[in-house]
Formats: C-alpha cells, sequence, structure tokens
C-alpha cells in the first residue's frame, strides 16, 4: 500500500457530521423539525432558465424554493445542519448529432440520458460511479422525454441528455432514524425535476416535441404526531419529505397539458387510506395521480414561460 | 380462468433409434408403418459394418475403406474409419456416408423459396436474416425495379434504397445462388415475390430442410415423423411440392394465403390476387397496365382493409402450425391443412359439452393449448399417419 | 452496439416490418374483442409450469417456465445479521424515553434487509433493464406493508425479518433467466420471485427476547417466512385473504381501447402505453391493494413507419393521391391512414390508466386469478 506515513489519513470510507446526544435531545422537539407551511395544493417556486451552458445546444438550470424552515434556518441559525434540502440541478443536451458508424440504421432520434448526482449532492457523498438509483432516474427520464419529442423527424440522429444533481431532496428529515421511511421519496421530487429541467432544454435545442413535458409530484402523508398512531392521510402536492413525518404514498407524472397525457408514471406507496373530501368517489391513486398531474400543470407554467423568455432574449440580442 | 399453472412434467425419454422416422438407418423389417418402396434397399445397406441409427460425435461409423467421408464426418490420417462429427443418423448416398443432425440450422440451396427479414441496407444490396448461419444478400440488381418493364438501374434507384425494402421489411424470396462459405444470393423477379404485407409472421424453431427430412418426403414417407411427441428434431417445414398455397378458410374468413419459407419462416396474410391487389390500389387502370401495377404494389407497406373473421382464421392457422411444431411434426401443406381441419372439429367438440354460459366460453376459446392441441394432434396423425 | 443502446430502454425493440405492426395493431385494437395473434382472450396468461423448493441449499426456491421455453429460477438464502442501532434510537434510549416508542428500525425493519440481484444472459449487471427490473419488484416487496397489528407481518416483510432489537435476517433475494427473454422477462421474475418467497422457511427461533438469537436446528419445524393458512390450528382459521402475501407485478399494455394483460413480445411492440402494477392482498379488507405503478417505455416509439402508398415513391403513377384518407385515431388522437404504421407518440391518458388498473384490481379479476393460482401451487 502506498499509504501516506507522515500523516494520519482519514477513514477511507465517507463520513458523516458527529451527531451529540444532547444536540438530539433538543433536536427531537417538534419545533426543530421543519414543518410545511403551505397550504396542501400549493407549489413551491421554480427558477428555471436555459441557455446557460454555450458549449451544449441546449441546457437548463431548475432551483427549487427552499422551504420557509430552511429560509428561517439560514437566516437565524440555530444548529450547523440544514433543516432540509432544496433541489438545484443542472442539464444539457447534445444533439441532434450522427450516430456513430458502427451504430445500427435508426429512423429515429435514438435519445440517451444520463442523471448523475454531484458526490456532495446529498448529505451521504455519492460516488462517481452512477449508483442503481442513478441509472433507474436515467430510465424513468428516458421515459418521459421518448413520448413527448417528435423523433422521427431527426432519423439516423443520437441526443445525449445529461442532468447534473448539485443538490438533492432529503428522502426524510435528517433527524429521523434514517430508516423510518427508507422508501426514496426525494428520488420522486428529483425525478420530477430532472423532466422539467430536461424539456426546457429540449426546446431550448430547438428538438421538435408534441408539447412541453412537466414533472409534477403528490403524496399522501399522514401528519398529526400523535404518539404511534398516525393521522388521518390526506393529499398533498409538490411535497417535501424533510417537511413529513410519513409519507403512505407518492407519485411522480411527466404530463403534457396540450394532450391531457402522461408520458411517465411512477407511483409507490399504500395510497387506498386517503382520505378525501367528501363525495369525491376517486379512488386513493386515481387522486394521487390527478394530484401529481395537477402540480405538473403548475411546472408547465413556468417551463413556457422559462422557453419563452430565453426566446425573446435571443430576438432581443440580434 | 385467466391463469394455468401447470406442475412440471418429466417427459420419458425413451431411446428411439428402433422408431426413428429416418428410415435410412432402419432395420425395415421392424418398422411396420414403413411403407415398403425403399426398404429392400436399406435393409442391404443396413447389414453391412456400418454402425446404424443414431451416432455421437467421436463415434465410429464405420472403419470399412469402400465408403467415402461425406457432412458430418472426418477421418484421421493413416485410419481408414469414418467418425461422426455431429449427432445425428446416418445416410448413405450410394457410397458417401454422412451423418445428419436431427436439429440443423437452414442450409440454403438453389432454387429454396425463402421468406426473410431484412437487417441492413447497404448501398447496393441488402443483406437479410434467413435463419441460416450467414445473413443472405439481395442485391439491387436482384429485385424487379418498379416500372413494370425491366429496366437498367441507375444511381438514382441506389439512392432511394430504402423505399424498396428497409430494416425489418419482410420479404418472400428464391435463393439464387449459394456461394462458397455457405451464404446465399436471392432475388426477387418474379410478381410472386416481394414485400409481405396483410398478415402475420411465424418463425418456427427446429426447422427442417436439412438434408435428412427432404429426403424423406421427396421419397414420400414422413410417417415416422407424425407420431406426436416422437421428438422435436424432426418437426419444421420441409422442402416440398408446394410452399405456398392458399386456403378457403371457415367462419367467414375468406382466402388466406401460406407461405412456407423452407427456412422455417412462415407467412399468413390474407390472399390478394393480382387482380384485386391492383384495382385496390387504384380504381381505373387499362388491362395493359396491370402488370405494372401488381409490380408496383409489391413495394407497398400499407396493409389492405381485413375483417376480423379474417384476422381469426390467420390466427387459427397460425396456432395449428404452432401446435404442429410442439407436437414435433413436420410442416408442409398436407399436414397444416389437416390441422385447420381438426382445429374445427375440435371446436365443435369442445362447444357442446360447454356448459358454461355464452360470455365465458367465448373468452379465449381460440387459444389452442394444453387438451386441445393435443386432440389436434392427434387427429392430424390419424389422417396421415 | 444496438444491443446495448435498446437496453437502456428498458424494452428491446423487435424487428417487425410496418406492416406486420400495423396488422397486429388493427387486430389488438379492434373494439371490444381484439384479437391476439395466438387466440387468447385479453386477460388470459400463457400456460405455465411451477414447482418449489428445487434447491437444497436455499431458504426457498421456485422454478417457472413459460411455454416458449424461457425459465427463471430464484432462490432465496437468509443471513442473521446484527442491527446497527441508528443515532436516534440511542438517544432516546439514553434518556429513558424508550420503552414503547422502540427505535423505528428495531420494530419495522429496513428495506436494505431485502437484497435482490437479477441475472439476465446477455446483460450486464449494471445495464438498465436489470437495475431497472429489480428495483421495481424490490420496490412493491419492501414496500408492502400490513397493518394488520395482531400477526407476526407487522410492518410486511421488512418487520418480519426483525429478531429482536439488535438482531434481523438479512435477506438475498437471487432471480436467475436461464435465456435470453424473448419478451420483456417481468412477469416471469415477478411470478417466480413470489412464489420462491412463498416456500422459503426461516428456523424456528428458540430465544426469547433480547437474547442473542439460536434456533432450532429441525428443519422440520422451521416456519414459513410468509405464514401458510395453517390446516391444523382451528383458532386462526381465519379466511385465506387475511394473510400477507408477497406482491406480484402485471404487465398490462393498452392497445386501442382495449387492455390485454401478460402480452407477447409482437404485442409490447405495438402498444400505446405498457404498465407496470404491483398488487398485493390486503391483509384488512381481504381484497387486492396497489402497490406501485411504473410506465414502461413503450418500444412501439422506436419502430420504422410505414409509407402510405400515395407517398410512396416507388408506386408513383400508380395511385391516385386522394385515395388515402387520414383518420383520426380516437385512441391517441392522431391522424393516421387505416393500414399504414405510425410510430406511437406521446403518452397515456389517465382515463385508460385508472381503467388498467381496474382490470388488475378489481374483484374476481386478473389479479386475483393470479395470486389464486400461484397460492394453488404446492409448497412442499
Amino acid at each position: 500500500m502506498m499509504a501516506d506515513r507522515r500523516r494520519i489519513n482519514g477513514p477511507p470510507g465517507g463520513t458523516r457530521p458527529a451527531v451529540f446526544a444532547s444536540n438530539l435531545q433538543s433536536g427531537t422537539s417538534a419545533t426543530d423539525r421543519a414543518q410545511r407551511q403551505r397550504q396542501p395544493s400549493e407549489l413551491r417556486k421554480i427558477f428555471l432558465k436555459t441557455g446557460l451552458i454555450p458549449t451544449a445546444s441546449g441546457s437548463s438550470y431548475l432551483e427549487f424554493e427552499p422551504s420557509a424552515s430552511l429560509a428561517a434556518a439560514r437566516a437565524n441559525p440555530k444548529s450547523l445542519i440544514p433543516p432540509s434540502s432544496a433541489l438545484k440541478l443542472a442539464c444539457t443536451v447534445h444533439g441532434p448529432k450522427p450516430l456513430p458508424r458502427s451504430a445500427a440504421f435508426s429512423p429515429n432520434l435514438v435519445l440517451t440520458t444520463h442523471v448523475k448526482y454531484a458526490p456532495f449532492a446529498a448529505r451521504q457523498r455519492k460516488g462517481h460511479i452512477r449508483d442503481s438509483s442513478e441509472r433507474d432516474l436515467g430510465v424513468h427520464l428516458e421515459t418521459a422525454l421518448r413520448g413527448a419529442i417528435i423523433a422521427e423527424r431527426w432519423p439516423k440522429s443520437g441526443l445525449d441528455i445529461t442532468i447534473t444533481i448539485l443538490e438533492a431532496e432529503d428522502d426524510r428529515w435528517w433527524g429521523s432514524a434514517p430508516d423510518s421511511h427508507d422508501a426514496s421519496w426525494g428520488m420522486m421530487n428529483v425525478l420530477a425535476g430532472c423532466i422539467t429541467a430536461a424539456s426546457a432544454a429540449i426546446a431550448d435545442a430547438h428538438i421538435d416535441c408534441l408539447d412541453l413535458v412537466a414533472g409534477g409530484v403528490a403524496a399522501i402523508v399522514s401528519d398529526e404526531p400523535s404518539g404511534t398512531s398516525t393521522g388521518v392521510p390526506k393529499l398533498m402536492l409538490d411535497t417535501d419529505p424533510a417537511e413529513h413525518r410519513s409519507i403512505l404514498s407518492a407519485c411522480v407524472v411527466a404530463y403534457m397539458p396540450a394532450r391531457d397525457e402522461i408520458t411517465e408514471l411512477w407511483l409507490k406507496g399504500d395510497s387506498s387510506k386517503a382520505s378525501l373530501e367528501d363525495g369525491d368517489t376517486r379512488t386513493g391513486h386515481e387522486a394521487l395521480i390527478d394530484g401529481a398531474v395537477d402540480a405538473a400543470r403548475g411546472a408547465h407554467t413556468v417551463l413556457a414561460e422559462a422557453v419563452r423568455e430565453s426566446l425573446l432574449r435571443t430576438v432581443g440580442q440580434a | 380462468m385467466g391463469i394455468i399453472i401447470l406442475p412440471p412434467v418429466v417427459e420419458d425419454i425413451v431411446p428411439r433409434h428402433e422408431e426413428s422416422d429416418d428410415s435410412m438407418s432402419v432395420d425395415s423389417d421392424e418398422d411396420v408403418e414403413m411403407s415398403g418402396v425403399r426398404s429392400p434397399k436399406r435393409a442391404r445397406i443396413g447389414n453391412e459394418t456400418v454402425s446404424t441409427g443414431v451416432v455421437t460425435p467421436g463415434e465410429v461409423v464405420t472403419d470399412d475403406p469402400q465408403w467415402m467421408r461425406g457432412h458430418g464426418t472426418y477421418v484421421t490420417p493413416l485410419s481408414t474409419s469414418i467418425i461422426a462429427t455431429v449427432a445425428g443418423t446416418v445416410q448413405k448416398t450410394n457410397k458417401l456416408l454422412s451423418v445428419h443432425p436431427l436439429r440443423a440450422r437452414y442450409t440454403p440451396e438453389i432454387g429454396d423459396l425463402v421468406v426473410g427479414r431484412i437487417v441492413e441496407v447497404q448501398s447496393k444490396r441488402w443483406k437479410v436474416d434467413v435463419a441460416a448461419p450467414l445473413l443472405a444478400q439481395l442485391p439491387l440488381s436482384a429485385i424487379n425495379l418498379p416500372g413494370g418493364i425491366l429496366r437498367r438501374r441507375t444511381s438514382s434507384d441506389e439512392l432511394q434504397i430504402r423505399t424498396f425494402f428497409s430494416e425489418g421489411d419482410l420479404v418472400v424470396a428464391e435463393v439464387q445462388s449459394v456461394h462458397q462459405d455457405g451464404s446465399a444470393s436471392l432475388h426477387t423477379r418474379s410478381l410472386k415475390y416481394g414485400k409481405l404485407r396483410n398478415g402475420v409472421f411465424l418463425a418456427v424453431t427446429g426447422t427442417g430442410g436439412s438434408g435428412a427430412s427432404s429426403s424423406t418426403t421427396k421419397g414420400g414417407v414422413g410417417a415416422g415423423a407424425l407420431r406426436p411427441g416422437a421428438g422435436s428434431g424432426m418437426g419444421g417445414v420441409v422442402r416440398s411440392r408446394r410452399q405456398v398455397w392458399t386456403v378457403n378458410t371457415h367462419n367467414g374468413g375468406g382466402d388466406v394465403d401460406v407461405i412456407l419459407g423452407v427456412n422455417g419462416y412462415i407467412w399468413i396474410s390474407k390472399h390478394a390476387d393480382g387482380a384485386a391487389a391492383a384495382s385496390s390500389a387504384t380504381e381505373n387502370v387499362s388491362i395493359t397496365r396491370m402488370e405494372e401495377m401488381v409490380s408496383t404494389s409489391i413495394y407497398s407497406s400499407q396493409n389492405d382493409v381485413i375483417a376480423p373473421q379474417t384476422r381469426r382464421e390467420i390466427a387459427r392457422l397460425a396456432q395449428c402450425i404452432q401446435v404442429l411444431v410442439q407436437g414435433g411434426v413436420r410442416v408442409d401443406e398436407e399436414t397444416v391443412m389437416d390441422a385447420y381441419e381438426a382445429s374445427l372439429q375440435v371446436d365443435l367438440e369442445v362447444g357442446d359439452d360447454d356448459d358454461e354460459d355464452e360470455e365465458t366460453r367465448h373468452e379465449g376459446r381460440e387459444y389452442l393449448e394444453g387438451a386441445k392441441s393435443r386432440r389436434i394432434l392427434e387427429l392430424v396423425v390419424k389422417r396421415v399417419g | 452496439m444496438s444491443n446495448q443502446r435498446q437496453a437502456s430502454s428498458a424494452s428491446q425493440v423487435p424487428h417487425l416490418s410496418p406492416a406486420e405492426l400495423s396488422y397486429l395493431y388493427t387486430s389488438l385494437s379492434l373494439p371490444k374483442t381484439p384479437i391476439r395473434p395466438d387466440g387468447r382472450s385479453p386477460t388470459q396468461f400463457r400456460p405455465l409450469t411451477a414447482e418449489t423448493n428445487i434447491l437444497p441449499g436455499t431458504n426457498g426456491s421456485a422454478r417457472i417456465g413459460f411455454a416458449d421455453g424461457t425459465q427463471a429460477i430464484v432462490g432465496v438464502k437468509a443471513e442473521v445479521e446484527k442491527t446497527i442501532l441508528s443515532n436516534e434510537t440511542l438517544a432516546r434510549n439514553d434518556g429513558g424515553v424508550g420503552g414503547e416508542q422502540e427505535g423505528s428500525a428495531a420494530v419495522g425493519g429496513h428495506g436494505s434487509w431485502v437484497q435482490m440481484s437479477i441475472e439476465i444472459p446477455g446483460f450486464r449487471d449494471d445495464d438498465a433493464l436489470p437495475v431497472f427490473l429489480s428495483e421495481m419488484m424490490r420496490e412493491s416487496l419492501v414496500g408492502a406493508v400490513g397493518t394488520d397489528e395482531t400477526s407476526d407481518m407487522t410492518g410486511g416483510l421488512k418487520g418480519r425479518l426483525v429478531i429482536n432489537k439488535r438482531w434481523h435476517w438479512r435477506l438475498y433475494i437471487d432471480v436467475l433467466l436461464l435465456s435470453q427473454p424473448l419478451a420483456y422477462p417481468l412477469p416471469l421474475l415477478s411470478l417466480t420471485t413470489h412464489l420462491a418467497l412463498l416456500s422459503t422457511k426461516l428456523p424456528k427461533l428458540k430465544s426469547q427476547g433480547e437474547e442473542d438469537p439460536f434456533f432450532d436446528d429441525d428443519w422440520a419445524v422451521a416456519e414459513y417466512l410468509y405464514p401458510r393458512p395453517s390446516l391444523s390450528s382451528g383458532a386462526k382459521s381465519s379466511a385465506r385473504s387475511s394473510f400477507v402475501r408477497p406482491p406480484v407485478t402485471l404487465l398490462v399494455i393498452s392497445v386501442g381501447e382495449n387492455i390485454i394483460f401478460d402480452p407477447n413480445r409482437e404485442e409490447i411492440a405495438v402498444a400505446d402505453a405498457v404498465l407496470a402494477i404491483s398488487i398485493t392482498r390486503d391483509s384488512e379488507a381481504g381484497n387486492l391493494k396497489l402497490l406501485s405503478i411504473r410506465t414502461v417505455d413503450p418500444p412501439s416509439r422506436l419502430t420504422q413507419p410505414g409509407v402510405p402508398n400515395s407517398e410512396n415513391v416507388s408506386m408513383l403513377g400508380a395511385v391516385a393521391p386522394t385515395e388515402d384518407v387520414a383518420v383520426l385515431n380516437p385512441a391517441t388522437g392522431e391522424e393516421e391512414v387505416p393500414g399504414v404504421w405510425r410510430p406511437r407518440r406521446g403518452g397515456v391518458k389517465r382515463s385508460v390508466i385508472a381503467e388498467m388498473v381496474k382490470t388488475a384490481l378489481k374483484k374476481g379479476g386478473v389479479g386475483e386469478e393470479v395470486l389464486e393460482g400461484l397460492e394453488g401451487v404446492e409448497v412442499s
């Protein structure tokens, strides 16, 4: 081994910041826990801008508004650990470009998607090699986009879409036991962001598509911290997993408003317990999908505005 | 019931060389079903010092120096013994000794009618998958160019080569020549040949077309192969007199064409006679232009309007062929037609003793599985055998 | 190269000619009575052969073979492992608040205790298809949380793996496909995994409470991971449906207005939408409940388009140009010339998704039939 003997090396694996019991005692009190300040159907603000990377044929940058508790914690830090995180990601599109000579003939545009977390994106460091969750996200994103682009306009060409996640959404509040709900709810928010950003970047690259496809998330959460029994499950749009005690079920869609069609749907968890308003005859999963579509509609307005804005900017320069 | 889950079946493995369908290597005295035409000759050969029945690679077929080695065998230097290189049946043609594998990939021969799928488009030719070890080629010069009359191919034809055949397209063609390496060169210079449409494709495994099965059919002795469960080795399409015919289907299905490619690829489609095809393409066409019309429609990828009844009967025919293949029965015009008739008969039988209400009986009644397929096989064997 | 590329789309694109695709699509989208190439009804599955406990070296195993010759083998192995207590649990125990409010990991179990690997010939294990499949199946497996407080299965599979606060079982589920898949292999893998888990036994625990665990070495008294309906004890002779069952993932496609289950390769190739729907029995209500839905990229988007006769260069002059009238496909909202294949584009309507889920979940529907069929397989 070529270990450096003259200094004391850190452990080879990643480390987590030390958490002290006394710190936790107060930390577990409900006041420090991030709380959702928004209405159930109120969405977070989205910052979306296209054309930031000049070398790519299309690019976009997307940022979610930090939650109220995060903003408060930044203004008045009580702890070194931020209570929640906000999604930030960059998307680049290269192409359409000719396929390599060795590739078989394709009558359609060949789409490849790469989703990669930056090593510092999550609380736990990510390696440089794509892990299974990143590959999984890539497949979801590809499904979402392939339905939207008009692939036969670009035969024999390839399109590479690369997304770098600079800051990821948490899967749960950091102070909760890491296993309390180990499903990766944050990944769904990340996917929704990826879809919206990629759609903007594709429009920026002037690739024909049927509609701007936007991502949206809805979840069924039970929030009341009443001991062991969970409260009444409610449907919420655009959930930040750090703000909720227990997420029963969540759903992300890629949605095209002009055609009222879903190109990608990923729903998981038990949605049958959702308590809907009286007279609402929808089943839990239908309500969940409808909620995610509503969230996607909201994202679409931002998306359309961002694409229009970038167009006007280039017109203004000319 | 939407799903059928069966326990695994342990197949009885009975050594079958005694009743092997390859009559060449069987002592004819024991084979009752063998027609007597070729038996005496066979018995004579069988008596000699050549190992009969099924041989395995490495097995000495004979050490008698009078034999010449053929396909599937080799000789070691300084020795006269002929050793098998494949597992299969021994076949003798005069003094030539060869071993034919029971299951082989298709080896093209000149004149074979094949169904193939375009896998690659090059500048002056197509590469076609015909289930052979090598891709066959179809040169641009070997197709009928649109315009009816035979004309020279031009550079514009080369540029729009994909408008004739593109990747994934199915063609019916004839083997024009076989190259040194065993790859085939095809042609479609006939109105019978060209792009396939209006139907379904079927790839049959355990393809015949190797010499062994073709010789059985040519000799008119195929009874052995028809024993159900006699082994999947001999199932598949064999070279026969008619590879293309039209079925007048029941249940209002109309006429349906069946193309059995020698290579095991099968196309079943709605019947299209030349005049109808031409008139479907355009209304007012003079009789002199008819030829031209037909030749142009061979590059169409647009399906005609096909009635649901016809589609049902096409699906039924396709399943009948699957049943034959699974039962290890050779596939040719005779067996396919028998299986089709049998399937109709089975349908009537089932329909009679079925007390369930109309709705559920209708569900999946066209699916030929398990019991139905066994019954069809029985009937086919009875008729042919 | 092309194999690599297609693998990334989570679905292989079979080479089919536009004429075949068009024929198939029209047959499958016939209103109310689709004609499938093999004559099955829309909800009918291909017959399959199944057996369990085929591998003596495992805690549970199963093999399923389809009629087309593709087979899958699943082996389940269990190991005892020390639970790493989280910070929070430690903190709570130090503060003396603990007791009822134990660390959630010690009670609820952890999803990472179930490890799943899928081996498909012709694919690397980090290719998109195996990764996508194993995530999809693991997600529904660990997500199946039973809320029945009385049974052992509190917290679903995860909860069952808890031995005590400091020890747990780790479950390795290894899925092996024996040949290159002819169709999208999801249903085969999911059904086989379901059977293997049903047949999985864990040795009987002899230690009590928070002791270091030790087990009865008599394999005959080992307990099923998923409790079977016991014949002897009359006390627990509640309805069969009250037992928690591993989930199954069904592949459902929509073609036109029809919804088709267990599609084969050609049928997937023309599908408007492909959904993987995971379901399980709801231990309380006795009916089925939905665990997850994922869209699968339909390969029909990558197919070769057909050329209408009116636009066919090699037929120029032969056809009257006004002959082909484009009609509106009600399912896709696209204009199409009948008999000419167009690659699908766009997505799927919400009503179609709802219909697909409903057909799978409804009482006496496909999902129940599949679960009952699997239940009927003799677990020796």
